[in-house]
């Protein structure tokens, strides 16, 4: 008995070693006698994905594989190949025909050396469709054919008519007809499947309501038709920017305070860089290193704004420090990273000023009285310096003020430090005699904006 | 390493030959552990390029600047072998008085010769005076003498603490307080994790995410952050 069974058993498993199936995103379906690929718009193609596997034990060797039929073509690899054991191969089968009719027929067949399989393939090519699309949408009929909605305001809605129409002679049933993609929605029309009667023609909307500031693809699948969908979203300018500062004058040698606001909520988040530049006045330096946001040490910053705002945070803290440097000029902010309604550069004017003394002292030794003056010059210009020595009683000494020019030396200590204005000069005095009697001088700094006089005890 | 150390003392110094140059403040311990020279006026700070690197602590006077390594503690002149860890640094003229605290341990230094010192506190050294240490016990402040008695204690100093010549600079929770010749000034400023002494005339405030510089010498107090000095 049971060898009876393996000899009924072996001839049929070799027979059988080629099936046919055809695969729906990713899903096996075995073909029957008849592979019907339904009704196709007239110029439509419509493609299906054929698989040949190899369920016997032996290697298959495909030697004939064709659709033979009006309309039909096969892509697959050139013949002969062969097909391992368990293994398949996958050809796409298309169909495409102008000219309307009931029944387009194929024979599919399938030779190997093993077994051969035949299919019915049939179509039913009717008039398809014909979608109109209105302004302000554009359509293509590609290929791929495709409906663009253009570019629209973040949050804001674009709405595109369409009109869907059978030329045909005949009612005309939809039964695939929907709207993919995010920003996509159908808005109004008619639930699938309806009928178009003949020379009739429906019309439905389809929503564009993006999100956020990108490019946007979708699909509007309508039988076996689909559409490319399009549209690109962008924000609209932040309003301008206010930048404020710390209340009071502003000088040099300060460390100030910017803050950044909104005049109205952002509509959506945003961040950007808020930098600033110096141009000083005068032309003996070309910039301040002094100038420069405290945080980092450097320029730039970072900020942002969250949506339904208008504070703006500045490298993540509510406000940003900065220093205004020992130089006379112009401190530009501006931004960048973001769109705004209108430029948001702001200037700070740093006045030129008297000579600023940060600290000086004066010291006696034997034979000599050393001055030693520390402080800023932001016009760039000091160098007369005057020196009145007062006894101890604090009367002035009858030879009258020492006036010395130190303008070289300055300009030359400014030229090759480019390191702002900020100064130590020390200034030393022979002297013969006892100094014990030299009380104090008073030490007058000039530059282009006045003269600054500090008076100093001798230590 | 002994050149960098001097220019930045040199710089700092009110002594030395006439002529014009960059003032400087001090210097600070950057957080990457370089020294480094604070330049510029009060208000308008730029920091100089890293000097000596892997530095621990360190202080400025305004004659001398000394630093201290894991294992060495530096001058301007040269350098000596030291206690491993961080140092708290009490200078003077050309002297200066050093405490090591991971082996709680007092020395002298002179010309680059550590002396031990035969001194003994109890409690947790805050900063040290040629004389004076300030030490917290207990939770509480006390300036003691060397000998261990209580001179004076500051109760509401709650975080780091330095001695001046002629007052203290302490931090409290959202506060500076600097204390000097009968008068107070206070700077809203939290966070604070240790005060130095950076210059003559300046302390070295540092917290979480900045070193500040604070102006001691008395009528012109005032609290400056350093550009781009996160520690």
């Amino acid at each position: 008995m049971r060898t009876l069974l393996l000899a009924l058993l072996l001839p049929l498993a070799m027979r059988a070693q080629i099936a046919l199936f055809t695969v729906n995103n990713g899903v096996e379906a075995p073909i029957g006698a008849v592979l019907d690929l339904g009704k196709v718009a007239a110029g439509d193609t419509v493609s299906v994905r054929i698989r040949v596997r190899n369920i016997g034990t032996a290697t298959a060797s495909i030697s004939f594989f064709f659709a033979d039929g009006v309309g039909y073509t096969i892509s697959r690899p050139p013949l002969p190949f062969a097909i391992a054991p368990g293994s398949p191969q996958d050809a796409l089968l298309s169909f495409s025909q102008s000219t309307p009719a009931l029944l387009y027929p194929a024979n599919l067949r399938i030779d190997s050396d093993t077994n051969s399989i035949s299919v019915i393939v049939i179509a039913n090519v009717v008039v398809g469709p014909a979608l109109t699309v209105f302004p302000a949408c554009t359509g293509s009929n590609g290929p791929p054919a495709s409906v663009d909605f253009g570019l629209v305001q973040v949050g804001q809605l674009r709405l595109c008519n369409f009109s869907l129409q059978n030329p045909g002679a005949q009612d005309m049933t939809i039964s695939t007809f929907n709207v993919t993609g995010a920003a996509f929605q159908m808005s109004t029309g008619p639930s699938p499947p309806f009928t178009i009667p003949a020379g009739g023609a429906i019309t439905f909307v389809v929503n564009f309501a993006p999100s956020t500031a990108t490019t946007y693809t979708g699909a509007l699948a309508i039988e076996t038709r689909s559409y490319n969908l399009t549209g690109a979203a962008f924000n609209t300018p932040l309003p301008t920017p206010l930048l404020e500062f710390d209340p009071g004058s502003i000088q040099s040698a300060q460390q100030r305070r910017l803050t950044m606001r909104l005049p109205t909520a952002a509509t959506y988040s945003a961040s950007g860089s808020v930098s600033l530049a110096f141009v000083p006045d005068t032309a003996v330096v070309t910039d301040d290193p002094a100038i420069v946001f405290l945080a980092t040490g450097t320029r730039s910053l970072p900020f942002a704004v969250t949506q339904g705002s208008t504070l703006i945070s500045i490298g993540g803290q509510t406000s940003a420090m900065f220093q205004t440097g020992t130089t006379s000029g112009r401190i530009r902010f501006t931004l960048s990273g973001v769109s705004t309604a209108g430029d948001a550069t702001t200037l700070l004017t740093i006045p030129a000023s008297t000579i600023s003394i940060d600290s000086a002292i004066a010291t006696r030794r034997t034979g000599d009285l050393d001055i030693q003056v520390t402080g800023f010059d932001n016009t760039y210009s000091a160098g007369v310096m005057t020196f009145t020595f007062s006894d101890i009683s604090g009367q002035a000494f009858p030879a009258g003020a020492i006036r010395a020019d130190f303008t070289q030396n300055f300009r030359t200590f400014f030229t090759n430090a480019q390191a702002g204005s900020a100064f130590q000069v020390r200034v030393s005095f022979p002297v013969t005699g006892d100094t014990s009697g030299i009380g104090s001088v008073d030490v007058q700094l000039t530059n282009s904006a006045g003269g600054k006089t500090q008076h100093l005890i001798f230590q | 390493m002994r050149l960098l150390l001097t220019i930045i003392l040199s710089a700092g110094c009110a002594c030395g030959q006439s002529g014009i140059e960059v003032p400087a403040v001090g210097a600070i311990v950057d957080s990457t552990g370089a020294l480094r020279q604070v330049q510029g006026v009060a208000g308008s700070f730029l920091l100089g390029p890293a000097a000596v690197t892997g530095v621990l602590a360190a202080a400025c006077s305004e004659r001398l600047c000394l630093a201290k390594t894991d294992s060495k503690t530096l001058s301007p002149t040269g350098e000596t072998d030291a206690p491993a860890g961080p140092a708290i640094f009490a200078l003077r003229g050309n002297d200066a008085i050093v405490f090591f605290p991971d082996t709680h341990t007092f020395a002298r230094w002179h010309d680059d010769v550590l002396e031990p010192l035969n001194r003994v506190v109890e409690g947790d050294v805050l900063s040290i005076g040629l004389k004076e240490i300030a030490v917290r016990k207990n939770g509480e402040v006390s300036i003691v003498d060397p000998d261990g008695s209580v001179v004076d204690s500051i109760p509401d100093a709650s975080g780091p603490l330095l001695l001046l010549q002629k007052g203290v600079v302490f931090a409290t929770e959202d506060e500076i307080v600097l204390r000097q010749d009968g008068s107070e000034v206070r700077f809203e400023l939290a966070d604070v994790r240790s005060i130095t002494a950076m210059g003559p005339h300046y302390a070295a405030i540092y917290t979480g995410d900045a070193v500040y510089a604070l102006r001691t010498e008395s009528g012109r107090e005032g609290l400056y952050r350093l550009p781009g000095s996160a520690p």
